[in-house]
């Protein structure tokens, strides 16, 4: 387990401590590519960002190569989203992510490794627009 | 429009992914692990073929909430959990109730389910009733 711990603890150093922040603006024809990706023609998105949109602006998981030592693979966990202002087309995004918690568990097929990432999103006006919260598995 | 009440269900969505889809949406988010789109590589880490991203059926789930909530609210929080992995070519038929009114402000539970029935994806979204 001595790759798996050093692993581990590298990850941990990481804990709460901001990646360099990304900034980029909410193009129309990004948001109507992902629009048609997931397939929701909802008029609605030609003017605002649907509720998922945010992770396509900045990555909320970056795959880090040092948890690639863990495991084989990566299985995305879960996602939260919370909203405080919506995200207009137009908008200019920077995302601050960081790692919130790093555990290991036992599988029923072997350990898994969590990590749960987090991002702050905000606007061109300073505004906090959303959080969002990502739990990636290494197995 | 009825009131709404607890236990009340979502006009249901089913979705027909595939893996040109799959490619579509990788591009679209801008996440290119070849679990998505590569059935080699997919199979060389344990898994039986190219499977959904979670986010893709995050996606689902939300198209799901916004539809039904239309202009009468916003969406204020939206969770979900991945318990299964999904295979394109297979329906997804994505689910959801009310599940607590307090107010104007409104919980719903949500789900995605494979074409077994089982639910791969779980999860829960608080809108507020009556803003923009």
């Amino acid at each position: 387990m001595s790759t798996a711990t050093s692993v581990i603890d590298r990850l941990r150093a990481r804990i709460g401590i901001d990646g360099e922040p990304v900034t980029a603006t909410v193009e129309a024809g990004h948001v109507r590519r992902f629009v048609e990706a997931i397939g929701d023609p909802n008029p609605r998105w030609r003017k605002e960002a649907p509720p998922t949109f945010l992770v396509a602006v900045a990555p909320v998981a970056t795959h880090l190569a040092e948890a690639e030592e863990y495991g084989k693979g990566w299985l995305n966990g879960g996602n939260r989203f919370e909203y405080m202002v919506p995200v207009m087309i137009g908008d200019e995004i920077t995302a601050r992510g960081h790692i919130a918690d790093v555990y290991e568990k036992e599988g029923g097929s072997g350990n898994l490794l969590f990590i749960i990432f987090e991002t702050d999103y905000t606007n061109q006006r300073g505004d906090l627009v959303a959080r969002v919260r990502g739990t990636m598995i290494r197995r | 429009m009825t009131e709404i009440a607890v236990g009340q269900d979502l006009p249901e969505q089913v979705k027909h992914p595939t893996t040109r889809q799959l490619v579509q949406y990788a591009g679209a988010q801008g996440d290119f692990y070849e679990i998505h789109y590569d059935q080699d590589y997919a199979r060389s880490v344990g898994l039986p073929g190219v499977i959904l991203h979670g986010l893709l059926k995050a996606a689902f789930l939300g198209q799901l909430v916004t539809d039904w909530l239309g202009d009468r609210g916003r969406l204020i929080s939206f969770e979900v959990s991945y318990r299964g992995v999904d295979m394109p070519d297979h329906p997804y038929r994505c689910r959801g109730r009310v599940s607590k009114v307090d107010g104007d402000d409104v919980e719903l539970e949500v789900w995605g389910e494979d074409d077994a029935g089982k639910r791969t994806t779980v999860g829960t979204a608080k809108v507020r009733m009556g803003v923009d």
